[in-house]
C-alpha cells in the first residue's frame, strides 16, 4: 500500500457536473480497493497558460492510499475521459492532513469578495485609529531608545578607558 | 536574506511561495542569487516543475 496525492483539472464548462464526477471517481477508486483519506474541491481557478484552449480549470485534490499496480488501471481509464483537462498522481511519504494552501487561498478569495462590500467602511475607520496609536507609541519608543543609547555609549567609553589603563600597566 | 527564508514543510501547492523563486520570465532563480540551501533548492526545482505542469505557474511569459 502506497500513499498518493492526485490532482485533477476538470473542464470549466462542466463545473455544474462536478459532484457527479466526484462520485464516479470515488466509485472507480473503490473498485480498485483504494481508500480516500481526504478530498479538496478547490473550484475554478485561472490557468497560467491555456490548455486545449481552456483558460480556466476546476481543480480537485484527492489524498488516496492503495496498490501501485491498481493505479495504472485507474490512470488508463482516466486518460480517455474528455472532461479531464489534466491529471497528476504523485506518491508521498505522508499525507499532511491539513488544508492545502490552494484551498485556503480560494476560500479567502470568496470571503474577500463578500466582505469588501460590507467591511469597506469599517476598515477605513480602524485604519485611522491604528495610525494614531502608532504615532504615540513611536514617540515613546524613540525617547526610550535615546536613553538606552546614551547608557550604552557611556558603558563603552568606560570599557575603553579600562582597557587603556591595562595596556599602560 | 530574510525574504528568502523557507518554511520547514512546503510543496507544489504553495504557489505564492514558489513564485518568489522564479523570474518574471518564469525561469528558476539560481541558489547563488537567493542564498537558499542546496537541499531546499532541489525541493524548490522539483515543486516548481510540478506546479508548472499543473498550470499553477507559467513556463514562460510567451504563453498566448
Amino acid at each position: 500500500m502506497k500513499k498518493y496525492e492526485t490532482v485533477i483539472i476538470l473542464n470549466p464548462n462542466l463545473s455544474s457536473k462536478v459532484e457527479t464526477f466526484i462520485k464516479e471517481f470515488e466509485k472507480l477508486l473503490k473498485q480498485h480497493s483504494f481508500s480516500i483519506n481526504k478530498m479538496e474541491d478547490i473550484g475554478r481557478r485561472q490557468l497560467s497558460y491555456s490548455i486545449n484552449n481552456h483558460n480556466k480549470g476546476h481543480y480537485l485534490i484527492f489524498n488516496i492510499e492503495g496498490d501501485s499496480l491498481q493505479l495504472i488501471d485507474i490512470e488508463n481509464k482516466i486518460k480517455y475521459n474528455e472532461s479531464i483537462i489534466r491529471h497528476l498522481f504523485i506518491s508521498v511519504k505522508e499525507h499532511s492532513g491539513e488544508d492545502s494552501q490552494l484551498l485556503i487561498d480560494s476560500k479567502n478569495k470568496k470571503s474577500d469578495s463578500e466582505d469588501i462590500k460590507e467591511k469597506g467602511d469599517e476598515k477605513k475607520e480602524s485604519n485611522i485609529k491604528k495610525t494614531k496609536k502608532e504615532e504615540t507609541t513611536d514617540e515613546e519608543k524613540s525617547s526610550k531608545d535615546n536613553k538606552e543609547e546614551e547608557q550604552e555609549n557611556s558603558d563603552e567609553i568606560t570599557k575603553e578607558e579600562s582597557k587603556e589603563e591595562e595596556k599602560d600597566e | 536574506m530574510s525574504k528568502y527564508e523557507l518554511p520547514k514543510k512546503f510543496d507544489y501547492k504553495d504557489v505564492n511561495l514558489l513564485k518568489e523563486f522564479i523570474t518574471e520570465t518564469g525561469k528558476i532563480i539560481p541558489a547563488r542569487v537567493t542564498g537558499v540551501s542546496a537541499s531546499n533548492q532541489r525541493k524548490l526545482t522539483r515543486y516548481i516543475k510540478i506546479a508548472r505542469f499543473l498550470a499553477l505557474i507559467p513556463y514562460t511569459d510567451m504563453h498566448n
